[in-house]
Parts: C-alpha cells; sequence; structure tokens
C-alpha cells in the first residue's frame, strides 16, 4: 500500500542556471554592474575572468562544467567598450549586445532594496512580439532573467520587477522594488508603488547568431555604428573644425 | 572628400530566427509561477531624451506588470507579499541604505538652506 499515490503527473520545471564572466580590462564600473546582476539573479554562477578574447568557444564547454545552460559574458574592448553574449549554451543562439548608459546600485541615487534572492517579476513591452528577433531575445531573456523557482538562494516571495523596454530599438533595463503600502499610511488600502533599486542599462542589439558564441549571422542590426567609429566620427569634426579656423 | 558611410549588409533572418526561437521555448504548459513573466500590452513611445517622461513610461509598464503579476499570483495561490515578520539578509546593506538617506537629507537640508 506504500505507492498508493503515483507519483503525481510529474510537474514542469524550468531548470535554468546562467554563467556569469566577463574578459579581462573590465572597469570598476562594469565588475559592478556584473556584482549587482550576480546578487539579483541567484540562479547565476559566476567564474573567473575569460584569458583571452578570440577564444570564445571555450564558454560552452565551461558553461557545461558548471552545469549553465545560459552564459552572460561582459567583453570589455580598448577599457571603455562593454559588450554583452548572452548565451544559450551549448547549442545557441547567442546575442551580442553593446552596453551603454549604466548605473550601477552603488550609486547613491537609487533608494529602494529588495531582498536577496527574491525572485524578481520580469517585464517585457509589447514591441519585443513584434519583430522575430525581439520574440526571439524576449525568449532568451525569460530563460537568463527569469529566476526559476527551484534555485537555490531564492527566496518564496517577489518585492521587486525587472523590466525591459525596447524603445528607439535599443532594450532598456530598470529594476523596481514593489511597496504594497503606503508608508504614510500603513492601515490605509494597499496601493502598489514603486521605488527604483538600479542598477540601470541600455542594450542595443548587434548580431544574433545560430550557435552559441559561433555560427551564422541570422540578424544583424544595421543602425549599429560601433563606438570606436562614434569616437573617430567626434575626433575627425574637431580637427576639421581647426583646419577651418587655420585657414 | 566626406567618408562615405559604408552601407552594412542587413540581415534579418526570419525563418531561422522562428526555427531557433522554437528549439529553445519552454513549455507553454509550464505553469505562470515558474518564469513569472508578464508582458505589459502597451508600447513605450515616447522621446529617447525626455528623460523625465522616459523614465516616467519605464516606471507605468513596472507598475502595470507588478499589478497584473499580483492578481496572476492570487490566482496561482502563489505567495508574492513579504510577511512583515520575515527578515533575511537584504540586496543593499544597512550602511548602503544609511548612505543612500545621508545624502538624501542632505539634499533636503542644502535646498532649505538657499531658500
Amino acid at each position: 500500500d506504500v505507492d498508493q499515490d503515483p507519483p503525481a503527473a510529474k510537474r514542469l520545471k524550468n531548470k535554468q542556471r546562467v554563467l556569469l564572466l566577463s574578459s579581462r580590462g573590465i572597469t570598476h564600473r562594469m565588475r559592478h554592474l556584473m556584482n549587482d546582476l550576480e546578487v539579483l539573479l541567484p540562479h547565476v554562477k559566476r567564474d573567473s575572468k575569460l584569458d583571452s578574447k578570440n577564444h570564445l568557444h571555450l564558454l560552452p564547454e565551461l558553461a557545461d562544467l558548471n552545469n549553465c545552460n545560459n552564459t552572460l559574458y561582459f567583453e570589455a574592448r580598448r577599457h571603455e567598450d562593454l559588450y554583452l553574449w548572452a548565451a544559450k549554451t551549448p547549442n545557441g543562439p547567442s546575442v551580442k549586445m553593446h552596453v551603454q548608459n549604466v548605473h550601477t546600485m552603488d550609486e547613491l541615487k537609487m533608494t529602494g532594496n529588495c531582498l536577496k534572492g527574491s525572485r524578481g517579476l520580469v517585464s517585457f513591452d509589447s514591441a519585443f512580439d513584434d519583430t522575430e528577433w525581439g520574440r526571439l531575445v524576449k525568449e532568451l531573456f525569460t530563460h537568463i532573467f527569469g529566476v526559476p523557482a527551484t534555485a537555490r538562494k531564492a527566496k518564496p516571495f517577489v518585492d521587486h520587477i525587472l523590466t525591459f523596454s525596447l524603445l528607439d530599438s535599443k532594450i532598456w533595463f530598470r529594476n523596481f522594488q514593489i511597496i504594497e503600502k503606503d508608508p504614510l499610511q500603513p492601515s490605509g488600502p494597499p496601493q502598489m508603488s514603486l521605488v527604483e533599486i538600479g542598477p540601470r542599462f541600455v542594450l542595443t542589439p548587434i548580431r544574433i547568431f545560430e550557435g552559441a558564441f559561433h555560427g551564422a549571422t541570422v540578424y544583424s542590426n544595421p543602425e549599429f555604428i560601433s563606438p570606436a567609429a562614434v569616437r573617430s566620427l567626434q575626433r575627425r569634426e574637431k580637427g576639421d573644425k581647426y583646419n577651418y579656423r587655420k585657414d | 572628400e566626406d567618408a562615405v558611410p559604408k552601407q552594412k549588409l542587413e540581415i534579418d533572418n526570419q525563418v531561422a530566427l522562428e526555427r531557433i526561437r522554437q528549439t529553445i521555448q519552454l513549455d507553454p504548459s509550464l505553469p505562470w509561477t515558474e518564469t513569472l513573466v508578464v508582458t505589459y500590452p502597451q508600447k513605450i513611445e515616447v522621446d529617447v531624451n525626455d528623460d523625465l517622461n522616459r523614465e516616467l513610461a519605464f516606471y507605468k509598464q513596472a507598475l502595470h506588470s507588478a499589478q497584473s503579476a499580483h492578481s496572476l499570483s492570487i490566482k496561482h495561490k502563489f505567495p508574492f507579499t513579504r510577511p512583515s515578520d520575515y527578515f533575511a539578509e537584504m540586496v543593499k546593506s544597512d550602511s548602503h541604505m544609511e548612505r543612500i538617506r545621508q545624502r538624501l537629507l542632505n539634499e533636503t537640508a542644502g535646498i532649505k538652506k538657499s531658500e
């Protein structure tokens, strides 16, 4: 009579683990951003810096060694430009994005706070559903930024929300604390309000590859101009101004 | 001799993107409580350079999503609100929060002084 109840229909589970690592040459600000993500996502496994920027094919192997099926890889270039690779390992796809406008949690402007390891809601605006690449990015981010219920360090309550918004063909990230009671009238009707916790950043998608850190390009952003090109253009304009004045 | 901007090759392989998405897609029968994903039914349509309105739009998105998630969690009998006697380590430490508070106080004091 021991097996009276057959094992209840197997509950489906969302199993995700994310490997988080960076290349060499990241600045303090980039490192702080990584720390923030690590603290917000309890299913993240941090690894040490990757030595070489040319051997990204090591990453799927590394993720496998850590039992991770997703990878977030921050790549710093010239000690000032930051790129983020978000990939499903080992079979792909992977998205390469340019990270701008980074504000970390350490800055004192944002007054929100939340439980360490509480599962955050993930919110996407409807513009993601308009394009095929948007839908793919949404699916990928659902895996990476949605904390699975089984994450070891996860807390059972919800007190913050991660929002992804598409604006100006960039992905804007914000993180808010959810406050359900008005602190001014604690006995009043529950009225939800939000306070920003941070961090903030803006992602410009550059390319989507079919495999994990390799493979055919299935999407490329025609509007993306590399930050080095932007800077050289600015310098050239300055030089032109000088030449013009000199003549 | 203006540098002609190189026309970049645009790739947008819809078929492949859809196929890839289907290979990684989570099981649609997965209960909502496994992912906690909400979609905001509207689009963010504001001027990118208008900081105030842009942040307001993000706030509205987050608030709408949080509220719909709250009603969803009631439907799924999923614990949402943290009981007031549940304490645990926070993302920002007490000393960090104290620094934020101090900064706010200094700011308000500065404003008062200038009045």
